[in-house]
């Protein structure tokens, strides 16, 4: 059954860093993002390296799960190596053969690339998507955007609609595959014919679907009207989020971590 | 419950008291606009009062303004005339409007549409949070109404996780956490199955004697209504009856005409009375211990060694009408639509209920074994095994069975005991891994095989399967367009299609004037037998029908199902998936019992009902005939308790008495 779906690529643990305070996990996330794109240096990025296998190790997710979340760009990686081997043209001269010319620099500026992307997607897998579940980071948004309510920003309603198209999408995904079935039964097919016979095919089930979705968020609108919702003004909250010790301690050791990180690529460069 | 007595139309004008009711509705009016025929009165001076602690059921047929009392209780709606008072407050009042929102509670019918919460204690945290109540005021609360409702161990799991009858607890719960004292219940059990209707009820039923709550529950199902302590009955916008439940269904003949049903036990007295032409007193048909008590008493009256069709005086007859037992071969194959005219309400409702195939003759002993018609063998399942995954326990366990042509052939189980997944095979959505299914066309003499590829498509023509609730799968622009759907596959001519459309489209009881409208502008019952007509203008042998009865008012679930007999007399093959008893015991010839994946039985009614024992240890309720026969038997031990139609109980209770035997 598709009962069981899961949203997002949330990985179920209990390390420090599916624990550490989705905030602070989302700060840390944005400030590795620039640290990653600030290195410049070989012994920059190496260290950054370092830091990010740290980081893996304190989540405790299984190596492969976390290589996983990098096949998805791997083509990209590819492209972007052999793109900046082939056009970066200052340096030693290695190899020359008809109008192609691989110089030491073009290889060294592509392996930092590649290697800089890697380490992004990395990062934010480990810090964000593996460990923090989907609905405690539209919590942490709304909370982190929460001084845009004064310049009218509506961070409650957004945050609002977010959990709950998290909350339909298996409901909506059994429905689908439902009225799929009830098509078929009708002879529908949607694995025959050209793409317009297909595209045809597909019709019978979202109509029905659209046709329902509709009808569920009006019947949800009435439901909450119901329920006394009247927008994010004077509600409180059952799981309110809140900074502890430990957030502070590890949000503080992992910010000093990527200062330090800075420092060394700024100090390589200049030397 | 102060006051039992009628108050129809009756108390206007008087204001409130200090002592004022939880409820009170003065000359209500409410029309909305409907998009063709302009206005619509769906409320039209309504009076009523609902007592503190007081469990009101709510009837009426689909469309008579049930669910716009509710929404008007609730101030999701505002009265264009009248005042509804809710505690003692005006819902016009701007100031109090919070304060009666807080204090109605709501569920709806669709347990997945009310449920906004990503885990279930987040969903119950939801309307304390919208009252700005502080965190640990929450979480006591969310922790005190899961537990109430018994789904504490729930708390952290994603709703979708829930079955159904789990998700109307959690929206109890979700009420609950808002301290209400009114619940307003719309139609909440109807896409329940029946374990987890008791135990919702159960739920419903300690609120109102624990905690005081003032319950008004919308509801199709008598038994239902039967719970309460006042019943209020809508028929087009009015309110055409109030009072107990024993005050509202010893008016047999009115009940049936607003498009209500009686309780079993409640006809069987009135069919009783008809037939040896007793006045029924009112009080008779209070309760199934009052009614079992009067038909003692009628039964008394029947002098012994009398034939049954001989004792009917025609002069006192109580209804006016003529006894069914004269019907029963007079008009075996009266026609369903006319279950509808009043006049004639009672007589051919009893006459449907005689309309089986051969009504049983009186004098036999020890329950008739119905031999399926025809024998021949069209659709066979052997050792079918299915498990969705790996990990899980296997959804179906060595099945095997085979329908015979033009048989009505049940599958009765709870939810999750595999049926879906069963029927799911049948027409080769679902292919067998472990196992074989075979399926034998009336034209032509190859077998067809769910595994082979080649046949599928074959198969879905033969075997035309109709999911639960299949009014969501239309989706052409015209009615038309979609009965076409099916047909169109298979390449037929377009005057084939069309003579198809037609024919479908009558035999589901609406008339080709329903062509040429957007399936989206009809009401649910319309819809849902356009679905229906989709299906047979596919022109199956077999038809698998998943609950298609599910969620529709009396007269709607009659009139469907009286479908699947008129097909059956029209030579085809019937697969009715069902968890109401006593209709798989009235239409089906064999019912096959399913439990947690495994064949538990599979016999016809009368074999399956005749042991009380076996029906415990499947966990299946007994239908209501058999069980007020049952404790008729113990005056008359010479009654045959396997009566599923009520008619019938009535004809062999009196063959019984005539027979002699009372102690």
């Amino acid at each position: 059954m598709m009962k069981d779906i899961s949203i997002g690529r949330y990985y179920q643990g209990d390390s420090i860093l599916h624990r550490l305070d989705p905030r602070a996990k989302i700060i840390l996330c944005f400030l590795y993002m620039i640290v990653v794109f600030m290195m410049n240096t070989v012994e920059g990025i190496l260290a950054t390296f370092v830091v990010v296998a740290f980081l893996c190790v304190l989540s405790a997710i299984p190596f492969m799960t976390i290589l996983d979340s990098v096949r998805p760009i791997v083509f990209l990686l590819l492209f972007i190596l052999v793109l900046n081997i082939l056009t970066n043209r200052t340096g030693n001269v290695i190899l020359e053969w008809g109008i192609l010319k691989i110089t030491d620099i073009g290889v060294l500026t592509a392996g930092l690339m590649s290697l800089r992307l890697f380490l992004l997607i990395v990062s934010t897998s480990i810090l964000l998507t593996l460990t923090t579940t989907p609905l405690l980071m539209a919590d942490s948004l709304e909370s982190l955007f929460g001084p845009l309510k004064k310049l009218r920003v509506p961070v409650h309603e957004m945050a609002m609609m977010m959990s709950i198209a998290l909350r339909f999408v298996p409901t909506l995904v059994e429905e689908t595959d439902k009225i799929m079935k009830a098509q078929a039964s009708r002879g529908a097919e949607y694995d025959t014919g050209n793409v317009f016979a297909r595209a045809k095919g597909y019709v019978s089930v979202l109509v029905p679907l659209f046709v329902s979705a509709f009808k569920r968020a009006e019947e949800l609108a009435i439901a909450m009207d119901a329920r006394c919702y009247r927008g994010g003004e004077g509600r409180t909250k059952l799981h309110v989020l809140h900074m502890q010790g430990k957030d502070y301690f590890w949000l503080i050791l992992l910010s000093c971590l990527a200062f330090l990180l800075i420092i060394i690529d700024f100090y390589v460069k200049i030397r | 419950m102060v006051d039992k007595k009628f108050e129809v139309h009756s108390e206007t004008g008087v204001p409130p008291t200090k002592a004022s009711p939880d409820v009170r509705l003065e000359a209500v009016r409410f029309s909305y606009i409907h998009p063709e025929t302009g206005s619509v009165e769906a409320l039209s001076d309504v009076t009523l009062t609902i007592e503190r602690g007081t469990h009101a059921a709510l009837l009426g047929r689909n469309g008579s303004g049930k669910s716009t009392m509710a929404k008007l209780i609730n101030v999701l709606e505002m009265p264009q005339s009248g005042t509804v008072f809710v505690l003692g407050k005006n819902t016009g009042d701007d100031s109090a409007f919070w304060q009666i929102r807080r204090s109605c509670g709501m569920v709806f019918q669709n347990p997945d549409n009310q449920i906004v919460g990503t885990t279930v204690e987040e969903d119950v945290a939801f309307g304390p949070e919208n009252l700005g109540i502080p965190t640990e005021e929450i979480r006591r609360r969310v922790d005190e109404a899961l537990h109430y409702v018994g789904l504490s161990d729930l708390a952290k799991r994603q709703p979708s996780q829930l079955s159904g009858g789990q998700k109307q607890k959690l929206a109890i719960a979700g009420i609950l956490a808002m301290q209400p004292q009114i619940l307003l219940l719309d139609e909440s059990t109807s896409m329940l199955d029946p374990v987890s209707r008791d135990e919702f009820l159960a739920v419903v039923e300690r609120l109102v004697k624990e905690k005081n709550m003032t319950v008004l529950h919308i509801t199709h199902d008598m038994s239902e209504a039967c719970l309460a302590d006042r019943v209020f009955v809508l028929d087009h916008g009015r309110l055409a009856m109030s009072g107990t439940p024993g005050e509202i269904f010893s008016q047999v003949q009115k009940v049936r005409s607003l498009g209500l049903d009686v309780p079993v036990f409640a006809e069987l007295a009135y069919e009783v009375a008809a037939r040896i032409g007793y006045p029924l007193e009112r009080q008779t048909l209070f309760s199934r211990a009052s009614a079992l008590a009067g038909i003692r008493k009628m039964l008394r009256l029947v002098p012994s060694g009398t034939h049954p069709s001989g004792v009917h005086p025609s002069g006192v007859h109580p209804s006016g009408v003529h006894p069914s037992g004269v019907h029963q071969e007079a008009a075996p194959e009266a026609s369903p639509e006319a279950a509808s005219a009043t006049a004639s309400e009672a007589a051919s409702a009893t006459a449907s209920e005689a309309r089986s195939e051969a009504a049983p003759s009186a004098a036999q002993q020890g329950c008739p074994v119905v031999i399926p018609a025809g024998g021949r063998t069209v659709l066979e399942v052997s050792h079918l095994n299915h498990s969705y995954d790996k990990k899980n326990e296997p959804s179906l366990i060595d099945i095997s069975f085979s329908v015979k042509e033009g048989e009505i052939f049940a599958i009765i189980g709870h939810s999750g005991s595999g049926k879906t997944t069963l029927i799911s095979h049948l027409n080769g959505l679902l292919r067998p891994k472990d196992g074989e299914i075979t399926v034998s066309p009336s034209a032509g003499s190859v077998l067809l095989n769910t595994r082979k590829n080649a046949d599928v498509r074959q198969i879905r023509r033969v075997v035309g399967l109709l999911f639960q609730y299949p009014e969501y799968q239309l989706f052409e622009e015209t009615v038309e367009r979609d009965i076409a759907f099916g047909p169109s596959k298979m390449g037929l001519s377009s005057e084939e299609i069309k003579k198809r459309v037609h024919d479908a489209i009558i035999l589901v009881g609406l008339d080709e004037s329903f062509l040429k409208r957007s399936p989206f502008e009809l009401s649910g019952g319309q819809k849902r037998r356009v679905a229906f007509a989709g299906v047979l203008a596919m022109d199956p042998d077999i038809l698998v029908l998943d609950e298609p009865a599910a969620g529709l008012d009396p007269t709607g679930r009659r009139e469907i199902l009286s479908y699947a007999e008129t097909l059956k007399r029209r030579g085809k093959t019937i697969i009715l998936v069902s968890h109401n008893m006593d209709e798989a015991a009235r239409y089906a010839d064999r019912i096959l019992v399913l439990k947690k994946g495994e064949v538990h039985a599979l016999m016809t009614p009368a074999e399956l009902f005749s042991d009380a024992r076996k029906i415990r240890e499947l966990g299946l309720c007994e239908p209501e005939t058999i069980a007020c026969l049952t404790d008729l038997q113990k005056d008359y031990p010479s009654i045959n308790t396997c009566m599923f139609r009520v008619g019938d109980a009535a004809d062999e209770l009196i063959r019984a008495a005539a027979a002699g035997g009372a102690l």
